[in-house]
């Protein structure tokens, strides 16, 4: 599903965040990404929705080589990716509901079914008693739960979650994990960059680790540290 | 495109309401800019007009103290008129003007008239056919034996002649220029309000809207402030034009001011449309660079 070649990235002021990075993440496969701060996690986020263009190497999402796509293209590629964010990022002015119609909305999506795969989207995340609350209304965990419905309204067949609990405490972030399991049983694909060492211990997932732009582990089943045994 | 055309409307009144003081602010900025230019516009025109109507005088008078019969002026104008671009001749006989003189001035002058007489010599005033023709024209007459003297304002003619070019060309880019300025103030003003929206765009390239929807909105926006900003000054210009030319007409009625209506219209019209093309406009260059600057990120 997702797959980096060679892939190295510097940014323009000379800074190299990403060096020969190889990595294959299979369908429907959940995986975290973890390390310290300024390991490279969101900038390797970014790569597969092409936010950024990698300095080299190739950044396959579903067969195609992200990189070479033209700008126009881009909006199709991302239709096929939701992206869940620490920050959340909700539209303030809008609803629960407007904000995660908007996703399908801006896609041109027929107007018969934005009601019906909103609410869809919005039910699968337990939000449905909430539809008409603006963001600020919110806790934290509800709007990472719309975040959410909005990432997957579309049913994009990966779902990329850049500290989905950097903002929550422990025991909505495990809520918000739940969910994303459920998300990836959906058969999505579910990458999640996290900070968060107990819910990594705890999952018991494929876990990739960062460390100064390189992957220094790549571990199924898992913990957030290596476990000496 | 056209089946999401109430999707973009809904979404551009929507945030002309929401954002309704940035909203003013622009419709304001808009206003301001486009009254200032039409001002300017008006003035021009005017002024134009005025060193147009001014110089188009195409008078010469030709004087003469002989002592005329009727016969010898009728013969004189025919004389007068058949000189190559003559197309008008006019005889006033000295008791005609003295008669007229006295009419315009006689409460105000004590005038002796037995000791003086009849003071004024006969007059003929010639129409020609473009100012150019002026000097030959005089100097043909003043050839004629009666004749004793012919004047016209040439040189002053020549110089408001200049003068309307000088204020024609400048005006010329002195409207550039202003259409210029408005544009840059329109732009940015619109800039900002796209600026404030731009968490709204890097969500709606997030989710996957192409570029085109992204504007679409942004767009619509624009052309209606454009209108708003375009009527509006549209409506200070016409009421204050039609007030200040109609004061100025009583206070200083020879000031031949512009008051065809077609060429108001016009100028009226492209105010008008001059808003709405600088709200497009300026609505997308502000989304392009917002929008160029996610590519670039990319």
């Amino acid at each position: 599903m997702i797959e980096l070649i060679n892939v190295s990235k510097s940014y323009p002021n000379g800074i190299e965040v990403l060096f020969n990075l190889n990595l294959h993440i299979g369908k429907e496969e959940f995986a975290f990404l973890v390390g310290p701060s300024g390991a490279g996690k969101t900038t390797l986020m970014k790569l597969i929705y092409r936010e950024e263009i990698p300095t080299s190497g190739k950044v396959i999402v579903d067969r195609v080589n992200v990189a070479e796509l033209d700008a126009h293209q881009v909006p199709f590629l991302r239709r096929n990716i939701g992206v869940v964010f620490q920050d959340f990022k909700l539209l303030p002015r809008r609803t629960v509901y407007e904000n995660v119609a908007f996703a399908l909305r801006v896609t041109g999506a027929p107007r018969s079914s934005i009601r019906r795969k909103t609410m869809q989207a919005l039910e699968l995340v337990g939000m449905l008693k909430r539809i008409n609350s603006f963001p600020d209304e919110l806790s934290g965990g509800e709007k990472q739960r719309v975040c959410i419905a909005r990432a997957i309204v579309n049913n994009p067949p990966i779902l990329l979650a850049d500290e989905p609990t950097g903002n929550l405490d422990p025991t909505t972030s495990w809520e918000i994990l739940q969910l994303l399991e459920k998300v990836n049983k959906r058969n999505t694909t579910v990458l999640v960059a996290t900070h968060n060492k107990s819910i990594v211990d705890e999952m018991k997932k494929r876990v990739i680790e960062l460390e100064n732009g390189r992957i220094i582990r790549d571990q199924q089943l898992g913990t957030y540290h290596v476990q000496s045994s | 495109m056209f089946s999401h055309l109430e999707f973009f409307l809904v979404e551009a009144l929507r945030s002309l309401r929401r954002s309704f003081l940035m909203t003013m602010v622009a419709v304001i900025t808009i206003v301001v800019s486009l009254t200032v230019f039409g001002i300017f516009l008006l003035l021009t025109v005017n002024l134009g007009h005025i060193v147009g109507t001014i110089s188009s005088h195409l008078d010469l008078a030709a004087y003469t103290n002989y002592d005329l019969s009727l016969e010898d002026a009728g013969a004189l104008q025919v004389k007068i008129s058949k000189i190559p671009g003559v197309v008008k001749v006019e005889y006033i006989s000295k008791d005609e003007a003295w008669k007229k003189f006295k009419e315009d001035f006689g409460t105000k002058l004590v005038l002796d008239e037995a000791a003086s007489g009849n003071p004024l010599p006969h007059t003929f005033i010639v129409q020609v056919r473009s100012p150019e023709l002026l000097p030959e024209v005089a100097k043909e007459i003043s050839q004629l034996e009666i004749i004793d003297e012919v004047r016209y304002s040439g040189k002053l003619i020549q110089q408001m002649r200049t003068f309307l070019n000088a204020i024609r060309l400048g005006g010329i880019v002195l409207i550039i220029l202003f259409f210029f300025a408005t544009f840059l103030i329109v732009v940015n003003t619109i800039r900002l309000t796209v600026l404030s929206r731009e968490t709204d765009i890097y969500i709606m390239k997030l989710v996957g809207a192409t570029d085109a929807f992204v504007k679409w909105p942004f767009l619509i926006e624009g052309l209606l402030m454009g209108i708003m900003g375009g009527i509006s000054s549209f409506l200070i210009l016409k009421f204050s034009y039609d007030a200040i030319s109609m004061r100025l007409s009583q206070a200083l009625p020879f000031l031949p001011l512009v008051s065809d209506q077609k060429l108001l219209l016009e100028i009226y019209l492209g105010v008008i449309m001059a808003g709405t093309g600088l709200g497009i406009v300026g609505a997308y260059f502000s989304v392009s660079r917002v929008l160029k600057s996610e590519v670039q990120k990319c």
